[in-house]
């Protein structure tokens, strides 16, 4: 008999609770006892006792794109929840994410498009029509197309993904021909993405949580704010409570993370990789190593090395990295990195973690660099308990117009020449200052989605002087639902819906190993006339003359759930419109994917050749330089194969965005070509190691209640959090003469910020820490207290509001500084003063 | 409200949730069967609890969204929040968590009446039946803050006066003024916020929106009559009822409260456990 599980039983509590429900007949009191009460997906009005319609979708309130459900009373969303069927969620949701209402229905929507009417910045608008705004805007576009510079648009996003990311880059943009397309990846994580395609090939880790028995969390904070957080939260959760898996955090800072862990260590900041690679060396001294995985590990410049070499090669590189060497770097006693070194080899399957916490740093590649030869010198990589690689679903989607022009594009993407060496997502902060430069060009029309540039990016006084300046920026068009800062510096404000307005289909990461298909569709409809930018782009196309194939993101959603395996059989748009979320019930978790081996035919396809040097068998017709070998012919990478591990050839760690080889690269010749250690090598900040008498070292961190940037609207979420003062260490603060609650000024190069200090046990000392999330100075009166132009007072919340403190936002003290191999700008690494104000 | 509605265990059972509830007696091991021996005893309401399994609450705030949105809670009250303190020294330090609702107190041990309840002017005062699982009837008075015969402390607004004796009894600061209900007898003045265990959930067969919503699950609500639900393997599990000194708030005030915490960290020993009624209790603070 198949064993009844808790999921079992929570849907069957679903399916008797609605049938109850719905059917009229029950009106009595709860049924107790014989009943066990449904875990949700569905909702009654406490007023009226009414059941809400319940309509599927999915969240959007920070990367994770959770699937939810919402529910609906007198034509308003009222309320949001998890959805149940969700392999990814499991029917749970955050706090920023039931707040989603409130994005909907900010009294500071914008929403109609807006022209500007005085001066740049200064807050007079004109409401237009949608067709004067777009006539405009398309005569523009066309008018650059024409006379031979697309790449003079230039197109900006902050969160672009999925099918809005399909639609307006690849299909829109791509069709128009502009590469001039700028991202925020270099303000996330960017280091670590780098640090994962020069190791194993493709971007984004997932945890294992579910079959983990052991976590070494390196300043990542999922039970707080991460980018796939309530699919991760609540395994790592139940990992450590239910099967008593010990989770120990390294952290500058008492996160919720390293307050639920079951220790926390203190760390200084960008000292990670320090303690990760003496963690290496007591592995690889004491034989703890696995030798099956070592075969998949590169270590040497010898593509054919044995597993003794390799393990040589990584012992005389690690020497000099012992405990001791680490505990005057980090602060971390030697003992417990020994200790913790042999409990995380000893322990089978172990799983090692971290995110910005090491990635916002100078040393942030290479400290994920390390993270990963400590997993991958242990054999936890894509194994079940493991680091894995990510899996998402494979949607299959109309790919609009065949005749896409070659992209021309500025050169103000990838930071200034010579700065960053694999700008792998690309140096988006450095755009404005690129832009005043002029140097390489600059774009006539500057647009921006889902992106603050002059609050986002570090430096905020320069960013505004550069946003204002009309000889800078001619002409600049910003697509959004809210009067941010960056919108209040705008020409021409096209009003997006909230993304409770719009269509997508989504690809969240799984926790699972087994990839999940949803769908994102309108509660309402957008409210005034804003409108889906998905929307927008295909008018604009038919406006130019190159009419995308589909006339709405309905209809692309539509087209690409009725074409996807798997997803058109289980009925396709109308399934997914009705139930939300699709998996394959029988798909198997996608582990050990590198063993996979490639078929003799396909290396004896046309242009397929051998790469002595590194083992690799690529199409080289893919590459406009072949004879220059795989490693540094251009985008060879793009013909990879298979990578030759003895008598076989592998699937191997493949390439997506650098010419690396299929194996685990711990050992990296791209690196060693650009200059840089091709050992995972730790390399001192070096303005920390200039540091003075009185110098602290700024930290950033963000709280579970706000989302980045983009939610200090949402009064229940700034009703809980709308001050955040300077985190500082006690024994800092004697130093300093500072006690909880004055008035305290950070000083960095490039500005000061006041604010108040707080004193508490939760951080190391030598440090002082600022969330990212307040301090707006636009955003609309939850956020700022300043009403946005066009606002209206419908919302009973404007007369309750009760809070008058809006925080500090540390980006005016943050320089726009790129690590040097990713370009990722170095949040966590400001050097300032602290003085009482 | 629901509970003047009247339906019986055996209409229901004739309908077409009849199918939903086999289905359901296969896998949980009462149902129908129960439903029948329970018959021949004294009429039985359910005995809702909740138990926060401190182990699992990462302080995320979803159940303080999911409530505000559920009952569209005004600005600057709630109905349920999650306290921190931030305790020990450094590198030592913790930072525990403690989630926070109305207790649903079952009231003292000599007459068994919470002290909101009890210092309620407006109570008792209509008679009213109560239907249990089984189809049988309790009686029970209504008032302008009551408790239903199956322990949920609830409000009658059509009752309220919005004199706050009620919020100032509560030990716990579990109440406050709801701006956006004008009292029912005195439209001067407001009604009454505080949490409803979300009966009319409750009455429909689902969970609670803070216990739907909790991503960490720190928040489970069942039936301690019903010997198989969650809650009740909990609470035998953690002997929650034996020690209710030690897994309760404010034991001192003999509240008998029905809310049960999990606590191996001795989160109800620290200072925002230990707090006596005050105004910043049920304020929600991210630190």
């Amino acid at each position: 008999m198949k064993k009844i599980t808790r999921r079992d039983l929570i849907k069957l509590g679903i399916a008797s609770g609605v049938v109850l429900a719905t059917s009229g007949i029950f009106k009595g009191n709860a049924l107790a006892g014989a009943i066990k009460l449904a875990a949700g997906n569905m909702d009654f009005s406490p007023k009226t006792g009414a059941e809400r319609k319940m309509i599927p979708s999915a969240c959007w309130a920070c990367n994770t794109r959770d699937a939810m459900v919402g529910y609906m009373e007198n034509g308003r969303l009222v309320k949001l929840e998890g959805q149940l069927d969700s392999i990814r969620g499991l029917g749970k949701l955050c706090s920023k994410g039931g707040a989603g209402i409130n994005q909907l229905y900010d009294p500071g929507r914008i929403l109609y498009p807006m022209k500007r009417a005085g001066k740049r910045g200064e807050g007079k608008w004109k409401r237009v029509s949608w067709e004067e705004a777009l006539t405009e805007l398309a005569g523009r576009l066309k008018k650059l197309r024409d006379d031979g510079h697309p790449e003079k648009f230039m197109f900006h996003y902050g969160r672009m993904e999925a099918s809005t990311r399909k639609m307006v880059k690849d299909i829109f943009l791509k069709t128009y021909g502009t590469g001039t397309i700028g991202n925020d990846t270099s303000l996330c994580e960017s280091a670590k993405w780098t640090g994962q395609e020069l190791t194993w090939g493709k971007h984004y880790d997932n945890w294992d949580f579910d079959n983990t028995k052991f976590v070494l969390n390196f300043g990542a904070s999922p039970l707080e704010a991460h980018s796939n957080a309530i699919p991760l939260l609540q395994r790592l959760v139940d990992a450590m409570v239910e099967r008593k898996v010990k989770c120990v955090t390294f952290d500058v800072r008492l996160s919720n993370t390293a307050a639920r862990s079951t220790e926390w260590v203190p760390i200084k900041p960008g000292t990670d990789g320090a303690v990760a690679l003496a963690m290496c060396k007591e592995i690889m001294d004491a034989g703890l190593y696995d030798k099956e995985f070592f075969k998949f590990i590169k270590a040497t410049p010898n593509p054919a090395a044995s597993t003794d070499e390799k393990a040589a090669a990584l012992k005389k590189h690690l020497a000099s990295y012992t405990p001791e060497w680490a505990e005057k770097i980090s602060n971390v006693p030697a003992a417990k990195i020994k200790s913790l070194a042999l409990e995380f080899a000893k322990t089978k399957p172990a799983c090692v973690i971290n995110y910005r916490g090491t990635a916002a740093h100078y040393n942030g590649t290479e400290n994920e660099r390390a993270i990963q030869m400590l997993a991958a010198i242990t054999g936890n990589i894509d194994n079940p308990g493991g680091r894995c690689r990510a899996v998402t679903p494979e949607w299959q989607y109309p790919e609009g117009p065949k005749d896409k022009p070659e992209a021309k594009k500025l050169d103000i993407l990838d930071g200034f020449p010579d700065t960053v060496v694999y700008p792998t997502h690309h140096v988006s902060h450095q755009v404005l200052d690129m832009i005043k430069a002029g140097k390489w060009g600059r774009p006539d029309i500057y647009m921006w989605y889902c992106y603050n540039p002059v609050y986002s990016n570090g430096n905020c006084k320069t960013n505004t002087d550069i946003m204002k300046d009309e000889s800078l920026i001619p002409y600049s068009v910003c697509v959004n639902a809210y009067y941010d800062e960056s919108a209040a510096l705008a020409d021409l404000i096209l009003p997006n819906p909230s993304y409770l307005e719009w269509w997508d289909w989504e690809d969240g990461p799984s926790a699972t190993q087994v990839p999940e298909y949803y769908i994102r569709q309108p509660f309402v409809k957008p409210l005034g006339e804003s409108r889906d930018f998905k929307d927008v782009v295909c008018d604009l196309a038919e406006k130019m003359g190159f009419p995308l194939g589909f006339k709405s993101a309905e209809e692309f959603v539509k087209l690409s759930c009725d074409q996807t395996p798997g997803v058109k059989e289980a009925g396709g748009f109308e399934h997914m419109k009705k139930q939300g979320v699709w998996h394959d019930p029988k798909a198997k978790p996608d582990y050990y994917m590198y063993k996979i081996e490639v078929k003799a035919e396909d290396l004896k396809k046309d242009g397929v050749v051998f790469d002595e040097v590194t083992g690799v068998y690529w199409d080289s017709k893919k590459s406009k330089n072949p004879d220059a070998g795989y490693t540094k012919a251009k985008n060879a990478y793009e013909g990879y194969v298979g990578q030759k591990i003895g008598d076989k050839v592998y699937k191997g760690f493949y390439p997506d965005r650098v010419n690396k080889s299929g194996y685990f690269e711990l050992y990296s010749e791209l690196l060693k070509i650009k200059g840089q250690q091709s050992l995972p090598t730790y390399t001192p900040i070096p303005e920390h190691e200039k540091m003075g008498a009185g110098d602290l070292i700024l930290t950033t961190y963000k709280v579970p209640v706000q989302g980045a940037s983009r939610t200090a609207n949402c009064k229940w979420l700034t009703e809980m959090y709308h001050d955040n003062p300077a985190k500082i260490n006690p024994k800092t603060a004697k130093e300093l003469g500072i006690k909880s609650g004055n008035k305290i000024k950070i000083t960095s190069t490039v500005g000061e910020i006041t604010t108040t200090a707080q004193v508490t046990q939760g951080i190391v000392p030598g440090i002082v820490a600022v969330s990212h999330h307040l301090g707006h100075w636009e955003y609309g009166r939850y956020a700022s207290g300043k009403k946005a132009p066009m606002a209206t007072d419908n919302d009973p919340g404007l007369k309750e509001k009760w809070w008058k403190t809006y925080g500090v936002h540390p980006n005016w003290v943050i320089s726009n500084s790129p690590a040097p191999v990713s370009g990722q700008n170095r949040f966590m690494d400001t050097v300032c003063k602290v003085t009482k104000a | 409200m629901s509970d003047k509605f009247s339906a019986t265990r055996r209409q229901m059972l004739k309908g077409a949730g009849a199918a939903g509830l086999a289905a359901a007696a296969s896998l949980v091991p009462s149902g129908h069967a129960a439903a029948k021996r329970r018959g021949r005893k004294k009429a039985k309401a359910p005995k809702w609890a909740m138990v926060f399994d401190l182990r699992r609450c990462v302080g995320c705030r979803a159940c303080t969204v999911a409530c505000k949105a559920e009952y569209d809670v005004p600005l600057g009250v709630w109905n349920t929040v999650v306290n921190e303190e931030m305790v020990g020294r450094y590198p030592d330090t913790r930072k525990p968590c403690l989630p926070i609702r109305c207790n649903h107190c079952a009231g003292n041990r000599t007459d068994g009446v919470p002290p909101c309840v009890k210092n309620c002017p407006e109570y008792p005062k209509q008679r009213q039946k109560y239907i249990t699982p089984d189809g049988k009837k309790i009686r029970y008075r209504d008032g302008a803050t009551y408790k239903r015969p199956d322990g949920l402390i609830l409000l009658k607004n059509e009752y309220c006066t919005g004199c706050g004796k009620c919020i100032t009894a509560c030990p716990y600061g579990a109440r406050a003024f709801n701006k956006h209900l004008k009292a029912g007898k005195d439209t001067s003045k407001n009604g009454i916020a505080k949490c409803s265990s979300c009966a009319h959930r409750i009455d429909k067969g689902v969970v609670p929106a803070c216990v739907n919503i909790c991503p960490g699950r720190a928040r489970v609500f069942g039936d301690l009559n019903d010997k198989n639900s969650e809650v009740a393997k909990l609470v035998k599990e953690f002997k929650l009822k034996e020690k209710r000194d030690k897994t309760t708030l404010l034991p001192k005030k003999d509240t008998v409260p029905m809310n049960f915490y999990i606590d191996p960290d001795k989160v109800l020993k620290t200072k925002m456990a230990k707090k006596v009624y005050k105004e910043d209790s049920f304020k929600c603070k991210v630190n």
